[in-house]
C-alpha cells in the first residue's frame, strides 16, 4: 500500500495550490475594490498608490519595491498594513513563504481584510507543512463573524483545515470538515470547488482504506471534471480513477483511465509546447531584430567614421592649401623686396663708381699738378727770380681752390646721395649772398681780368637752404669763370616774372656752347659725362650737383647760349615758404 | 652810438684771431674770446654782449651747443648767437637746430659772411627778419636797444638815452643828450616796438621819451624836455597826461 499512499499525497499537494489560487480569485474583487477607495484617499502617497496600481496588474517585484519605498517613508498605520498586505502576497505569489509569513504577521489586527490574512497564513503554514499552526489560522479566521456570508472564504477554510487533518491523521475531524466544505460547495453550486471537495474527501477515504467510499467520491469527482474546462483536472481525475481502479486490480478500467489521464497530459503538455514554440520563436524574432539593430548601429558608425574622415581631410587639404598660397605669396613678396635692393644696390654702385673714377682722374692730377708746382717753386727761390715765384705762387693757389672746391662738390654730392645732408630752408638776402660769393672770387676774377656786376635787387629775399644755395652760386660763378676769356664780363641781376619767384641771371660773356651740350647737361641720367676738352672742362659733376640742389630748393633752371658769345643762365627761385 | 660788443667762442686760435681782426676792422667790439665752456659762460656773466659766435666743436667736443643750450635755459639772459661749424653732419645739426634762434656758418668763411651771419642772428633773436638788409629798414628794436646799421657795421643805441624821436616820411630823427642822427623806420612800425608807457606821442610826428620830460606847460602847449628841448603837445594827443602822477 506504500506506493498508493504516496500517490495520494503527490495529488493532494498538486490540489492544494488550485484551491488557494481559486480562493485568491474569489476575494480579490472585494479586496482591489476596498483598495481602489484607499488609493483615491491617499492620492499624495506616490508609493502607495504606485504600489496598489502594480498589485492590481499583479507586478509582484514592482510592487515589493514601491511598497519598500512606501513603508521607508510612512507614519500611517493603515498605509502600512496595506503595504505589509502587498509584500505578503507578493511573496507567497514568488513562492517565498517565510518572507510572506513575515510581512503578514506584521499587519495589525485592525487591518481590513484581518480574516483574509488569517487565511493566507493558514495557507502559508499549510505549505510549509506546519499543519497544527494552519489549523490554528483557519480557525481564527473562522471566529471572524463575517465568515459565514462569505461562503467561498468559508469553503476553502474548511478545506484547509480538513487537509490538515489529513496529514495529521485525525480523519474524524477531517471528515467533519471536509463534509461542511462539500455541503456548501453544493449549495453554491461551484463546480471547482466541488470537483476540490469530492477529491479530498476521496482521498480521506482513501487513507483510511474505506475504499467504497472513497470510488463513490472519486467517480464523482471524475463525472464533475467532465463539465470542468481544465486539463490539469481532468488529468488528474482520470490519473486518480486509474491509480484506485490499479488498486482493486481492475487493469484494465485502470488501463482506459490511465490513457485518457495520458490524454489530457498530453494536450497540457502540447499547450506547453505551444506556448514554449510561441515563446522561442518570440525570442527569435527579438534576436533577428536586435542583430538588425546591431548591424545598423554598426552600419552607422561605419558611415559616421567615413563622413568625419571625409570632413577632417578636407579641412587638412584646406589648411594645405592656404599655407601654400600664403607662403607662395611670401615668397612673391620677397623676391620683389629683393629685386628693388638690387636695383637699389646697382644704382648706388654706379655712383660709387664714378666717385672713384673722379677721385682717380681730378684730384690725383690736381694734386700732382700742385707737385710739379713745388718742385718748381723751390728751384726758381733758389735762382731767386721773385717775378717767376709770385706767378707760382698764384698758379698754386689756384690750383688748391680748383682741387678744394672738387672735394668740396665730392662731399656735398656725397651726402646728398646718402641722404646726410643737413637741409634748412629760411629767407635769404640774394643781394648778399652774391656779394659773398663775389669776394671769394675777386683775386680769380682779378687775374683773368673779368668784369663783374652786382644788380641782384637789394629787396630780393628768397626762401632756400643758405648752405646749398652757396654751392650753387660757387658754382655756377666758377663756370662762368672758367669759360670766360680775359676781358670778359660776368653779371647777377634778378628779375621777377612770376609772383611767387625771384629770378636770378647769371650771364657771361664766354665760349659759350652748343645746344647738344646744353641737353646733355640738362640730362638727369648723363650724371657724369666724359669731355674731350679735359684741361678746362671738368667733370660735370658741380653742374650735376647744382641741378639736384636746385632741384631740392624747389627752384627752376632754365641755360641758354650761343657759341662765343655766352651764355645766360637763369635760376628761379620761391619767395617764400611754399605750401607742400 | 656804441659798438656792439661781441662774445668769441672758438677754440683755435687762428680762428679766433682772424675773426677778432674782421669785427675790429668793422668797428665791432670784441670783449672776450673763451675757448672752453667754463670760460665762455664766466665770459657771458662778466661782460655786457650783445651777439656771441661759438664754435659748435670745442676741443672735440660739442661743447658749443651745449653752452647755447645754457643760456637759452636762463630766461631773459639768452643773447642773439651765431654757431660756426666745419660739418654738416646731420646730427649735430638736428641738436644745434633745437636751440632758437638757430642761425650758423660754415666754414671757411670770408668777411661778408660772418657779418652777414651776425646781422641774421640779431634779426632772428628779435624776431624782426629781413629789416638790415632791406632798402626801406635799418634798424631792429630791443627791448633796451635800438640796433642800427650804418654802412656795414652794426651799431647800437640804449633806448634809456633817447630823449625824442622825430618823424619825417620813412625816417626818423633820433636825438638824444649827445647826439643827433637818422635812422631808416617807419613811425607805426617803431611805435609798436617802442614800450608805450615810456615813449608817448605828443604830436602827429613826435614821440618823447616820459624818463626825459621835465616841464609840461599846457597853455603854451609845450614840453620841457632834459637839455631844454622844447616839443609842441597837439591837443589830439593830450589824454597821456591823465595817466601820469601829478604833483599838486
Amino acid at each position: 500500500m506504500t506506493p498508493k499512499f504516496r500517490l495520494l499525497y503527490l495529488s493532494i499537494i498538486f490540489l492544494i495550490p488550485v484551491f488557494l489560487f481559486s480562493q485568491i480569485k474569489s476575494n480579490n474583487d472585494v479586496i482591489i475594490k476596498k483598495i481602489q477607495k484607499k488609493a483615491a484617499e491617499y492620492k499624495s502617497e506616490i508609493n502607495f498608490t504606485k504600489s496598489q496600481s502594480f498589485y492590481k496588474k499583479k507586478d509582484w517585484d514592482s510592487t515589493l519595491i514601491y511598497s519598500m519605498k512606501q513603508l521607508s517613508s510612512n507614519t500611517n498605520k493603515e498605509i502600512a498594513d496595506y503595504c505589509h498586505f502587498f509584500r505578503g502576497i507578493a511573496f507567497k505569489e514568488k513562492d517565498l513563504y517565510k518572507e510572506s509569513k513575515k510581512e503578514l504577521l506584521l499587519i495589525s489586527n485592525q487591518f481590513d481584510f484581518f480574516t483574509s490574512v488569517q487565511i493566507h497564513l493558514g495557507t502559508i503554514s499549510f505549505q510549509l507543512s506546519e499543519f497544527r499552526t494552519a489549523i490554528r489560522y483557519y480557525e481564527k479566521a473562522l471566529q471572524s463573524p463575517l465568515i459565514k456570508n462569505q461562503y467561498y472564504s468559508f469553503a476553502k477554510t474548511q478545506e484547509g483545515i480538513g487537509s490538515s487533518y489529513i496529514f495529521l491523521k485525525e480523519y474524524n475531524k477531517a471528515e467533519d470538515c471536509l463534509m461542511k466544505n462539500l455541503q456548501i460547495n453544493e449549495k453554491a453550486k461551484n463546480k471547482a470547488g466541488l470537483y476540490n471537495a469530492y477529491n479530498i474527501l476521496a482521498n480521506l477515504y482513501y487513507v483510511q482504506g474505506k475504499n467504497a467510499k472513497a470510488i463513490h467520491y472519486f467517480e464523482k469527482a471524475y463525472l464533475l471534471s467532465k463539465d470542468i474546462n481544465e486539463n490539469y483536472i481532468k488529468n488528474l481525475a482520470a490519473f486518480n480513477m486509474a491509480v484506485f481502479e490499479e488498486n482493486r486490480s481492475n487493469f484494465k478500467q485502470a488501463l482506459g483511465y490511465r490513457k485518457e489521464a495520458e490524454q489530457w497530459n498530453d494536450s497540457l503538455n502540447n499547450q506547453n509546447k505551444i506556448w514554449a514554440v510561441a515563446d522561442f520563436e518570440k525570442k527569435f524574432a527579438v534576436a533577428q531584430k536586435q542583430k538588425q539593430i546591431k548591424v545598423l548601429e554598426v552600419e552607422n558608425e561605419l558611415k559616421n567614421n567615413q563622413r568625419n574622415w571625409l570632413f577632417f581631410s578636407a579641412m587638412s587639404l584646406l589648411a594645405l592649401l592656404t599655407a601654400g598660397i600664403y607662403l607662395y605669396a611670401q615668397k612673391v613678396k620677397n623676391a620683389k623686396i629683393i629685386l628693388l635692393q638690387k636695383n637699389k644696390l646697382d644704382e648706388l654702385n654706379t655712383t660709387k663708381d664714378q666717385l672713384f673714377s673722379i677721385v682717380s682722374h681730378d684730384l690725383r692730377s690736381s694734386v700732382n699738378a700742385l707737385k710739379t708746382s713745388n718742385t718748381k717753386l723751390s728751384a726758381t727761390l733758389e735762382s731767386k727770380n721773385y717775378e717767376e715765384l709770385n706767378q707760382l705762387i698764384i698758379q698754386n693757389s689756384g690750383i688748391a681752390n680748383g682741387a678744394y672746391s672738387l672735394l668740396d662738390n665730392l662731399l656735398h654730392w656725397a651726402m646728398l646721395q646718402t641722404k646726410q645732408l643737413y637741409f634748412h630752408k629760411e629767407s635769404v638776402h640774394l643781394y648778399s649772398i652774391v656779394q659773398q660769393m663775389e669776394y671769394n672770387y675777386k683775386p680769380l676774377l682779378l687775374d683773368k681780368s673779368i668784369e663783374f656786376e652786382n644788380l641782384v635787387s637789394k629787396n630780393s629775399f628768397i626762401f632756400v637752404d643758405l648752405d646749398s644755395l652757396k654751392i650753387i652760386l660757387r658754382n655756377l660763378l666758377d663756370n662762368a669763370i672758367k669759360f670766360s676769356n680775359e676781358n670778359g664780363k660776368i653779371s647777377f641781376t634778378t628779375a621777377t616774372t612770376k609772383n611767387s619767384f625771384w629770378d636770378l641771371v647769371i650771364k657771361d660773356t664766354g665760349i659759350g656752347m652748343t645746344q647738344n651740350t646744353i641737353n646733355e647737361l640738362l640730362n638727369d641720367s648723363e650724371l657724369l659725362s666724359k669731355k674731350n676738352n679735359s684741361e678746362i672742362i671738368g667733370t660735370g659733376l658741380g653742374f650735376q650737383l647744382c641741378k639736384q640742389m636746385i632741384q631740392k630748393n624747389n627752384g627752376i633752371l632754365a641755360i641758354e647760349s650761343e657759341i662765343n658769345k655766352g651764355t645766360t643762365i637763369t635760376l628761379s627761385f620761391p619767395k617764400t615758404a611754399q605750401n607742400g | 652810438m656804441d659798438n656792439i660788443n661781441v662774445l668769441i667762442i672758438e677754440d683755435t686760435p687762428e680762428q679766433s684771431e682772424a675773426l677778432n681782426k674782421v669785427l675790429l676792422a668793422n668797428h665791432y667790439n670784441v670783449v672776450g674770446i673763451a675757448t672752453n665752456y667754463t670760460d665762455a659762460l664766466s665770459l657771458f656773466y662778466q661782460k655786457k654782449v650783445d651777439v656771441i659766435i661759438i664754435d659748435v666743436f670745442l676741443n672735440g667736443n660739442p661743447d658749443g651747443i651745449t653752452f647755447a643750450e645754457t643760456i637759452n635755459i636762463v630766461p631773459n639772459a639768452s643773447k642773439p648767437f651765431v654757431f660756426l661749424t666745419n660739418s654738416q653732419d646731420r646730427k649735430i645739426f638736428e641738436r644745434a637746430k633745437l636751440t632758437k634762434p638757430f642761425s650758423f656758418l660754415m666754414k671757411p668763411f670770408n668777411e661778408l659772411e660772418i657779418l652777414y651771419a651776425l646781422e641774421m642772428a640779431v634779426e632772428k633773436f628779435y624776431e624782426q627778419t629781413n629789416v638790415f638788409l632791406s632798402e626801406d629798414q635799418n634798424t631792429v628794436v630791443s627791448h633796451d636797444s635800438l640796433f642800427i646799421k650804418k654802412k656795414n657795421a652794426l651799431k647800437k643805441v640804449a633806448l634809456n638815452d633817447i630823449l625824442y624821436i622825430e618823424v619825417e616820411e620813412r625816417y626818423c630823427n633820433i636825438i638824444t643828450e649827445k647826439e643827433k642822427f637818422v635812422i631808416l623806420i617807419s613811425l607805426t612800425k617803431i611805435s609798436t616796438l617802442l614800450d608805450p608807457n615810456q615813449f608817448i606821442r605828443t604830436h602827429r610826428n613826435k614821440i618823447v621819451n616820459s624818463n626825459k620830460i621835465e616841464e609840461i606847460i599846457l597853455a603854451d602847449n609845450l614840453i620841457i624836455l632834459k637839455g631844454n628841448y622844447k616839443i609842441n603837445l597837439s591837443d589830439t594827443y593830450k589824454d597821456f597826461i591823465k595817466k601820469m602822477n601829478i604833483l599838486s
